[in-house]
This record gives C-alpha cells, structure tokens and sequence, in this order.
C-alpha cells in the first residue's frame, strides 16, 4: 500500500473507533479531573472489557473459518479498546500524539506464549444451544463450517501492561459469539475499602465499586458504590449511579461509518488505526494463534447462550475474581 | 406463523421482537418520559436498584405479582420480568415465547418510573426459559428470584435461574405439600450456602410470633421454664370444610423451636385426625416433649396462619402453660402465663397480619441469607 500512498494519506477503519461512546472513554478519562487521578494500579483492582454477540457465524462461515475471533474481534476491536482505557494522556487532541500513546500500549503489551499460553488464554467453540428463547445450531453445525472445525468463536485473555501505570493490575478480555447477551462494555473495577467499617452481614452482597462504560446496547456510563438501605441498623447494597446517552442527549448518535467517513475526508486521523499500531497489534496476537495451532487439541465448547467455556471461569476465577454478569 | 398467546396489552404492554427489540422501545419510552418531564423542569431519573424476576403459572398470579411490584416501586423501583408459564408440558402446544415491556410510572410518582417485562411463554420450554430471561436482566444490580408456587427441583430452567440469583423468595404458605417441599426447600438452602440468599414469606408471617415467644422467657423467673418443655401445641387455621390444609407455618415454628433449644428427633411426623400431626421429640437431656400441630377452622384468617400456641412446661416445683391466643377483630394477640392452673400474668398486643407487598417489600431490602430460618428448616428435616 505504501508503494502508492502516503501512510497520512491511509485511513484504515476501525469502525468501533467511530462509535460515540468509544470516543467518550476519552472525553471522560482526559476532560474531567476526577477520574484520571484513580485511573491506575493504586486504586483499579482489575478492568474488564467484553465483546458480546448473540448471533452466530451466519453466511459469514467462509471468512470466519479462516480468522476466528482471534482476528476477528480481539486484533482489532478488544485492542483498541484497550489501548484507549490504559494509553497515557496524550499531549494533545490530534492524529499524532492520541496514536503515538495507543501505539505505547501496544508495545508494552506483555507477549503470551508457550508455557503461558493456558494460563492466559483461553479459546472456545460454541455448540447447540439457546439465544433469547431459540434453538441454534453448533458452530459446526452452520453451512460453510467444517464439521471438524478448530476455528475458535470465543476468547478470554488475561494480559498485563508492562508499564508504571499499571503494574500488577490485570485487564481481563472476552469475547464470542453466541453470548446470552449483545453487549460491549468496559468495567473498571477498583479495589475495596483499605478498612472495613461494617460487618460481613451489613456488606451481604455489596460489590467493591465499579465504572462500567456501556458502549453498546444502551450506551452510557454506570457508577456502582454502597449505600446504606434505609431501614433500621446498617445494611449496604450496591446502587448504580446512571449516565444514558440516549435520555440525557435525546439524539441518535451518527453511525459509526458516517463519523469516520466523514474524519477521512476532512483529513483527521484521528480515529483510524496508524500502521505501527496495527504492526504492534498482531505481534501481539499472532503467537497466540501459533501457540493454538501447534498445540494438541481445539477449542472448548460451550452450550450457545452461555458465557463461554468453563476452562474461561477458570481463567479468571484463579486469581479470586469473577468475571462480571454482563 | 405462529399463533401468539393471547396477551393483555394494555396491561404488560406491547409486544417486542426479541430482547434488541424491547430494549430499544423501553429506550425509546425512557426518552419519551423524559423529554415530557424536562418540559415540567423536573427530570426524570431511570431508578433500578434491583433486578427482580417472579416466576408463575397463572396468569392471576403474574398479575397480583405486578400490581405488587407497582405498589413497591417508590421504594424499590427495579428492573421486573414476570414470566409467565402455562402450566405442566403439554404435549402438542408448540414452544413459543414472547415478550412485553412497559414503562409504568407508579401512583404518586413523579421522578421515578420502573421497567416492567413480562416473558409469556407457553409448551415446554423449560429448556429455553432462562436464554430468554438471562439477556433482559440489568447487569450490577443485584438479582432478586420470586418463585410463585412450589420450586421445581431438578427443573432446567430453575437452575439456570437459580445461578443467576442473589436471594431466592418462596413462599411455603403456597406449598401443597410441605412435608415434600419443605425438606426440598432446605435442600435448596444447604445448595445456597455461600451463593445465594433464601427467604420464605412465611418465616417473615412468624416474626410476631417468635418475638412474643420470646419475650416469655425473657422474665427471670420463668426463663427456667424453658428447659422443661413439655408439651408443645400449634393450633392453624383452615378453610371450612377443611380441605386446603397448609401446615408450613406451624411447622417451621416447631423447626425454629427445636433448633433453638436442641430438640432432637424421636419419630417420624405422623398425621393424625384432621390433617394434624401428633409426634414426640427429644429434649437435650432426653425427656420427651408432644407436639401436636393441628387444623381448625377459623373466620377471617388466612389459611395456614397460625392461631395460637400452647407451651407447657414444668420446674421441679410448678407446672407452668404460656398460651399466646390470636383474636380475630381487630387482630391482636393475647399472651397469657399460667402457674399452677392459676392465671398469673396476661397482655394483649396488636398482631401485625403484612400483606405480600410488604412481606416481599422487606425481604428486597435484604441479601443476605437468614441463618436462623436455614436452622429452623434443617430441624424440620431432622423430623420428616
């Protein structure tokens, strides 16, 4: 491509970079002064981020055989995602410095292969299941699969940023499809109260706090903290604290297409993926479908309409954290 | 196509495809509320502190269950999926489930609205049910699981939704047969250790009569009392013709009785005339106590509820009765000690008789699981 055009003249298109909540994790980290002073691994116990689908591989079946979800969701969209929750602040708003902060992530990113590769990554397949009250097929079973196919639908990673910021914190991700639920998300969560005031039976089902940015269905923002039931004596419940795009603003947001459509002709790179980035990208993820491809075995299956394989529970539950009810 | 269950509109609301569909009208609902309050200049708040799915068979109680809810918004406004389910799997009904959403607004609100679902599905979908009811839930909030009925163990859907929930609420006033569903009640609770929380509207019922109890004991004098327990008499009422003979309440206060004081099992629970039950249990050192739980007809009270108990006890001096009696109008309980025969100290309290919208209003404000009730059932069990 670079025989032709100028890497200034290349637009390449994340479309979840076009999306206005996605825009919005920066607005919210860099325009407001309340997030960005917690926003590390002093006060964030761990962030999650999902990928959710409730459809399946429909006629896409002979692209998605050759990629899987690996390529298909986790290089592109989990990355981006990520790399705006953890970049750095950039020293401004443009092309250049937002991109040269993501790419800072991207390399950072620590490398899982060989003996890690079970600890940190897991892959699935969906199987014969149920999506909001209907029976679906295995992935094996959709026309254009092979019926012995080890094309993965579903990935859970835990990945480390080597960096000052967020030493020790661990970003979970996942992503699949045939999920019970359509959902995009980023949850921040922090870590608990250094001392606990009340007692265990106060705390019952009380969660420590929680930012989620909802980025699609029902885009917004979501604080969970405690508050104190109002009845006599202390007992503590989690409550939400709600931002939604669509009641406070009473707009549709443009499609994501016509927003960055439009960056292109202006000339705004903004939003597009630079080619370092995109580089740094698969050298991220390409040892991982190597590790997958040369070792023994396939994806694990999961019933249609679950949250993925059991082997992706255990991923997280390992380190005494649950992955979030979506 | 498809012929669709025959659903009330105006009351659950219209008809979604899918659950992209429904959050989209209820999104779309939510703008129009809101837009209209911003004209008034007092916004409009999406208030939801709780996830709330009641399930039931009957189309009656699906209704009762979300006029209950209505009534509890101000104070508990939540996200509530009623599913509805025709009853048993018939063979022949083709698999169908469909959804409704609505956005009511509760009397006396103004800045509070709540999202009502209902999931009507009809055939045996007990496979399926929990895929339909997974994705409508809001995620953070906590998952409270109202089962209407007698919880169907073993049940697909029931699991599924169980693994969802943080307090499941029963309610054994309902159980037909609580000498089965009681002991599978406490088979639940043992499963729920540690995962979730269990609440019976019936335990909440006996909270009056636990207190006055109690208190009995709480005078020095006859604090001995309570460990020469002799005799044991739960009395609770029936209809008429005494066909619908719901013991659940007057059991679980024997179970909290025993497992209190440590009575241990000498028989089995065997019926006696009319529905009652007639058995013997064993004092921590050894001497038997009779319980006798027994059925009368009574006006004005609910079937099941207790109307009154008898406990009596010897020291090595004095026979003693303490007699808690409910009156009907207005309804207050009498407490009364007698010693020796002789009539020694009486009062009358107010009997406080919550309706289901109070009773579930309570347990909403509660997670946690209540050990004293789990202890209560695990000696029912002891005994069946």
């Amino acid at each position: 491509m670079h025989t032709v055009f100028r890497e200034d003249e290349v637009f390449r298109i994340d479309h979840y970079l076009g999306k206005e909540t996605v825009q919005n994790i920066l607005v919210m980290r860099f325009s407001n002064g309340i997030f960005e002073p917690i926003w590390n691994r002093q006060y964030v116990d761990h962030v999650q981020i999902t990928v959710a689908e409730t459809i399946g591989v429909g006629e896409r079946a002979g692209y998605y055989e050759q990629v899987g979800a690996m390529r298909d969701i986790v290089q592109n969209h989990l990355l981006q995602l990520l790399a705006l929750v953890s970049m750095e602040p950039p020293a401004a708003f443009d092309d250049k410095a937002v991109r040269d902060e993501k790419v800072k992530v991207m390399r950072v990113l620590r490398r899982i292969a060989g003996d890690d590769l079970p600890m940190n990554a897991v892959r699935g397949q969906y199987t014969r299941g149920f999506i909001e009250g209907v029976p679906v097929p295995g992935y094996r079973e959709e026309t254009g699969v092979a019926p012995d196919s080890r094309t993965e639908t579903y990935v859970a990673l835990k990945l480390w940023v080597d960096n000052w910021r967020w030493e020790g914190t661990p970003f979970y991700l996942r992503t699949g499809k045939r999920l019970p639920k359509h959902s995009t998300e980023i949850a921040i969560q922090f870590r608990a109260a250094p001392h606990q005031l009340f007692s265990r039976e106060a705390l019952a089902g009380f969660e420590p706090n929680a930012l989620v940015l909802r980025i699609q269905p029902d885009e917004g923002i979501s604080l969970r903290f405690g508050a104190k039931v109002p009845v006599q004596g202390i007992r503590i419940r989690a409550v939400n604290m709600d931002f939604d795009y669509g009641a406070s603003f009473m707009v549709d947001a443009p499609d994501a297409y016509e927003t960055l459509i439009l960056d292109a002709l202006r000339g705004d790179a903004t939003l597009f993926t630079r080619h370092d980035e995109v580089d740094q990208q698969w050298a991220f993820v390409d040892p991982i479908i190597k590790g997958w491809a040369e070792a023994p075995g396939g994806p694990a299956p999961y019933a249609a309409g679950t949250w993925g394989p059991a082997e992706a529970d255990e991923l997280i539950e390992r380190d005494g954290r649950k992955w979030r009810k979506a | 196509m498809a012929q669709g269950v025959v659903v009330d509109t105006t009351f659950w609301g219209v008809r979604a495809e899918g659950v992209a569909a429904l959050e989209r009208e209820l999104a779309r609902l939510r703008r129009m509320e809101s837009a209209h309050a911003r004209e008034l200049v007092r916004p409009i708040a999406r208030a939801s502190v709780l996830n709330l799915i009641v399930f039931a068979d009957r189309e009656e109680h699906a209704r009762r269950a979300a006029r209950s809810i209505s009534d509890l918004a101000l104070r508990h406004p939540s996200r509530a999926i009623v599913v509805l389910v025709d009853r048993g799997s018939r063979e022949g009904v083709e698999k169908q489930i469909e959804m409704h959403c609505q956005l009511p607004i509760p009397d006396g609100a103004r800045q509070v609205c709540y999202e009502q679902i209902l999931v009507r599905a009809r055939g045996d979908v007990d496979d399926r049910l929990a895929s339909a009811v997974i994705p409508l839930l809001v995620p953070d909030l906590p998952v409270f699981l109202w089962w209407t009925g007698t919880p169907p163990l073993g049940s697909r859907s029931f699991g599924d939704l169980l693994r969802l929930t943080d307090r499941l609420i029963v309610d054994s006033a309902d159980f037909a047969r609580p000498e089965i569903t009681l002991p599978v009640i406490a088979r639940i609770s043992e499963e729920a250790r540690g995962r979730f929380g269990l609440t019976d509207l019936n335990w909440t019922r006996l909270t009056p009569w636990r207190e006055i109890a109690t208190a009995f004991f709480d005078v020095p004098s006859w604090r001995l009392f309570l460990d020469g327990i002799t005799g044991l008499r739960v009395g609770f009422a029936v209809d008429m013709d005494g066909r619908d003979i719901h013991p659940s309440q007057a059991l679980l206060l024997v179970g909290w009785l025993a497992s209190r004081l440590g009575w241990r099992p000498l028989e089995a629970l065997a019926p006696s005339e009319a529905g009652g039950l007639l058995f013997a249990i064993a004092r921590p050192d050894g001497a038997r106590i009779m319980v006798r739980v027994r059925p009368r007809f009574e006006r004005g009270l609910d079937e099941g509820d207790i109307r009154g108990i008898r406990i009596q006890s010897t020291d090595e001096r004095h026979q003693a009765e303490f007699v808690v009696v409910r009156q009907p109008t207005p309804r207050h309980q009498t407490a009364t000690v007698f010693l020796d025969g002789e009539r020694r100290w009486e009062r009358t309290m107010p009997l406080p008789s919550p309706a289901i919208v109070e009773l579930i209003g309570e347990e909403l404000s509660i997670l946690g699981s209540d050990r004293t009730y789990e202890a209560a059932l695990g000696a029912l069990v002891e005994l069946a």
